[in-house]
């Protein structure tokens, strides 16, 4: 017995090793150029980006690290010096409540842009059994969302942005985040440049002291029915759990498109309802103002005028190390600037299918100044035609929001309101959607307690007895794909199922049969 | 008359001897200084922040330590209930599985049992975490609606903003619960409890067992009156043991719970909290002081599992089985 296992074990052993050498052999060209393995930190709003990024560099032999776990501990880590390289939406130096986040003290570092994108309101919300994908939102009710004032997604202000929907009178559950996050930073700087006075009155309530401006930590105030969440994995994981019905987070655009789940339109300054597209975000972008460093003031893409802009668009930066300080080599710097120089020529094409916008070509450009900055990093001249990045242009306008296409007519403010999904729900169709402009809806005075006085909604109605809301009784064909019997995909997961019980399993058995022989 | 005295024994020790006795001496000396190190380590750590706030630290509940307001008050009590949580479940589910193993289940069967629950015990606590996150939550709401409806009138029961008559009612109040992070802590603990119980359970005389048997008693009147009378301190050290293991359970636990800091009796209703959770949470942006509070923090915890661990091993060692070990 145990003969014949050592001798299969043996020619098992002879084969791999065939294999392997045969593979080395074929592969001549991935130890011309070593590359030493980098690790860095941050950012989960960008992270989807970064993960492919450094996914598509392996073939190249580089082994860059990246740790999804948030802005802060990502700026902590690079000050501490534990990291070689931090991925933060927002600058070192920024007041949060009364601490200053100081920059690292004898670690001299540069922001470098990496992606631009959208922070997305992700909802999942049922009317009727049906999934509502083709929500509206104006900032204000984003904002009075967030902060506990409206509680009911039946209420009137929600409504009068959503005329066509017939919305449920569920209870708004904010899903926010729990650890320190470059999203919370990014939409508590907008919601306090914007609607101050509602986000000082919350934030005083959460006891942070007067008005507390932007946060990288969410305050939650106990009992108002928010819940927090570790990470952007951890705020789009729950509200796409189907029984989360009523909940409404904010995460990067990409979450939404990875989740399958629809995003809200956002109401912009020029009275459009928009979605964090790469090319609305692009336009959003045009009102940033980029300082010297690089980091951008985006007071002018909350009120970008354009139809088209998507206000809460942002950048995302990696911070980089100047010097050798903390174990950073002149090695490490190789591999971090070819990958920089990857990610921001290359890497940008990718971007509008993960659900990001790629930087425009003056930040690419400012962005191959920093690469020089990077010890050991090796010059590399940017080409621009290589790169392929659909922002670029002969002239330097940014082809992308040039290009971008106006709003429909029915995303305008107004009695209308497009039936078509969006996000990750995009193409599926939508309740109560009006996208023709043929069948309107009546007032919308539906608070009152007199049943369907305002509605003219064709169809039955199905009233409350209790608080006289009415809501029309969709009936719509349900159309049921013919399922194949038997696919490669149910060979594949069978055969997955086996595995895992003989991985359970054989060891206890198999030892008992070995020792009793 | 004069009186012995006992004669004094000398022996002369072999060289072997002397090693094995330094290597194992020293041994038990390391892990002491070891554990008295933590200890210290983190005394001093945490000393800014518990001198900076003094008594507060015991009562306060919020945990904002920049702006000077932070306490263990409801972080301390959210890990104690998820910690009793875990444990009234795990204790019947090891009970009964560890019984089964070591009287009911036949000879062939029991050792493929020993490895699944030791395999149990192998499974990392973030894969917990992931299974507890995605796939048991929605699907244990019902269960904790149903406890609320028919036993809300206990007061840890109830749940606040939940109304049965309305259909359009959240559940989302049911989710991130002390309820749903004690159950998986609970299928965490299960692995060891069941071990340190059979282990016990099998070393109950052979000839109490033969004597209850030929008197007459069934298989259950057996364990009833032989069995389990034996390996009770192996129960209470075991469970013990797991309450120890539970009071410290961080990943699992930060993954399902939505962080709350005030002090939330109702298990079943959204909003939990745990000392290592908090830990987990904020150290990565922590500032100095903030560190030195979750310091202060991990101290509590420290001193409690410690308190815990000593009850457990006093337990296990006065008793009948705990003696022979």
């Amino acid at each position: 017995m145990f003969s014949y296992i050592r001798k299969a074990l043996s020619a098992a052993v002879a084969l791999g090793a065939t294999i392997a050498f045969a593979l080395s052999a074929a592969l001549p060209a991935q130890a011309a150029t070593a590359y030493v393995p980098i690790s860095g930190a941050g950012s989960s709003w960008s992270a989807n980006a970064v993960e492919q990024w450094r996914t598509n560099v392996q073939q190249y032999g580089m082994r860059v690290n990246f740790a999804s776990t948030g802005s802060s501990d990502g700026r902590n880590q690079f000050r501490n010096g534990t990291v070689d390289y931090a991925v933060s939406e927002i600058p070192y130096g920024l007041k949060d409540g009364s601490v200053v986040d100081s920059p690292p003290a004898n670690r001299p570092f540069a922001y470098m842009p990496i992606v631009a994108g959208g922070t997305a309101m992700m909802y999942n919300l049922t009317s009727g059994g049906k999934q509502i994908t083709n929500l509206r939102l104006s900032g204000e009710v984003i904002t009075k969302i967030f902060t506990g004032v409206i509680t009911k997604w039946d209420d009137a202000a929600i409504k009068a942005d959503n005329p066509s929907i017939s919305l449920p009178s569920r209870k708004i559950v904010p899903v926010v985040r729990s650890d320190g996050s470059g999203s919370t930073a990014q939409f508590t700087a907008w919601m306090a440049a914007k609607y101050g006075s509602l986000w000082g009155a919350y934030c005083n309530a959460a006891g942070r002291g007067s008005g507390c401006g932007l946060t990288s930590n969410f305050p939650v105030v106990a009992g108002k029915g928010f819940v927090a969440q570790p990470n952007s994995t951890g705020v789009a994981g729950y509200v796409q759990q189907r029984a989360n019905d009523g909940t409404i987070t904010y995460v990067e655009y990409s979450y939404a498109l990875n989740a399958g789940f629809p995003v809200a339109k956002v109401l912009n300054k020029a009275g459009y309802y928009v979605e964090p597209t790469a090319q609305n975000v692009a336009v959003g972008l045009l009102g940033a103002k980029i300082n010297a460093d690089l980091t951008s003031n985006l007071t002018g893409v909350y009120d970008n005028a354009d139809p088209r802009a998507y206000p809460m668009s942002s950048y995302s930066y990696m911070i980089v190390p100047k010097t050798n300080a903390n174990n950073f080599t002149n090695d490490k710097g190789k591999t971090l600037g070819a990958f920089a120089n990857y990610f921001l020529c290359e890497g940008q094409q990718q971007a509008p299918a993960l659900g990001y916008s790629p930087l425009p070509i003056n930040l690419v450009k400012s962005g191959f100044d920093q690469i020089k900055k990077i010890p050991g990093a090796s010059s590399v001249t940017l080409d621009l035609k290589k790169c392929n990045n659909p922002t670029f242009s002969a002239d330097g306008s940014n082809t992308l929001a040039k290009n971008a296409p106006q709003p429909a007519d029915c995303d305008k403010k107004g009695s209308t309101q497009c039936a078509s999904g969006t996000g990750g729900s995009a193409g599926a169709g939508s309740n109560g959607g009006t996208s023709a402009g043929g069948t309107t809806t009546g007032g919308t005075d539906a608070t009152g307690g007199a049943g369907a006085s305002g509605n003219s909604i064709s169809g039955p109605m199905s009233c409350n007895a209790d608080t006289g809301q009415c809501v029309a009784v969709t009936a719509d064909a349900v159309k049921i794909s013919a399922e194949p019997s038997w696919t490669v995909g149910n060979t594949i997961m069978a055969a997955a199922v086996l595995l895992l019980i003989m991985i359970v399993l054989l060891p206890p058995v198999l030892s008992r049969v070995l020792k009793r022989k | 008359m004069t009186i012995d005295t006992p004669r004094k024994l000398t022996g002369v020790r072999d060289r072997v001897d002397l090693i094995y006795r330094g290597v194992t001496r020293s041994g038990g000396i390391i892990v002491l200084v070891i554990m008295l190190a933590i200890g210290v380590f983190l005394g001093l750590r945490a000393s800014q922040a518990i001198s900076a706030d003094g008594f507060e630290f015991f009562w306060q509940q919020a945990w904002e330590p920049d702006a000077g307001k932070f306490g263990i008050a409801a972080v301390l009590i959210g890990t104690i209930l998820i910690a009793i949580v875990a444990v009234s479940l795990a204790l019947p589910m090891a009970l009964g599985t560890s019984l089964y193993i070591s009287e009911y289940a036949p000879l062939r069967l029991k050792k493929t049992l020993i490895g699944l629950v030791d395999l149990m015990a192998a499974i990392p606590s973030v894969v917990y975490g992931l299974w507890g996150f995605f796939a048991l939550q929605g699907s244990i709401v019902p269960i904790a609606k149903w406890i609320s409806q028919n036993f809300g009138w206990i007061p840890i029961f109830a749940v606040d903003g939940y109304d049965p008559n309305d259909p359009l009612s959240t559940t989302t109040v049911f989710t991130s619960s002390t309820f749903v992070a004690g159950i998986v802590v609970a299928l965490m603990i299960t692995p060891i409890m069941t071990s340190i119980m059979r282990e016990v359970f099998s070393q109950s005389p052979i000839g109490e067992r033969e004597g209850a048997l030929g008197l007459g008693a069934t298989r259950w009147g057996m364990i009833r009156s032989v069995v389990l009378p034996f390996g009770v301190g192996g129960i209470i050290g075991g469970t013990m043991l797991g309450l120890g293991r539970a009071l410290g359970e961080t990943i699992a636990v930060y993954m399902i719970i939505s962080p709350v800091f005030v002090i939330q009796p109702h298990i079943l209703q959204n909003g939990a909290s745990s000392i290592s959770s908090l830990i987990a949470l904020k150290y990565g942006e922590a500032s100095a002081f903030g560190m030195s509070a979750l310091m202060a923090a991990g101290l509590t915890l420290f001193v409690v599992t410690l308190i815990v661990n000593f009850g457990a091993s006093a337990i296990v060692a006065r008793s009948r089985s705990g003696a022979s070990s």
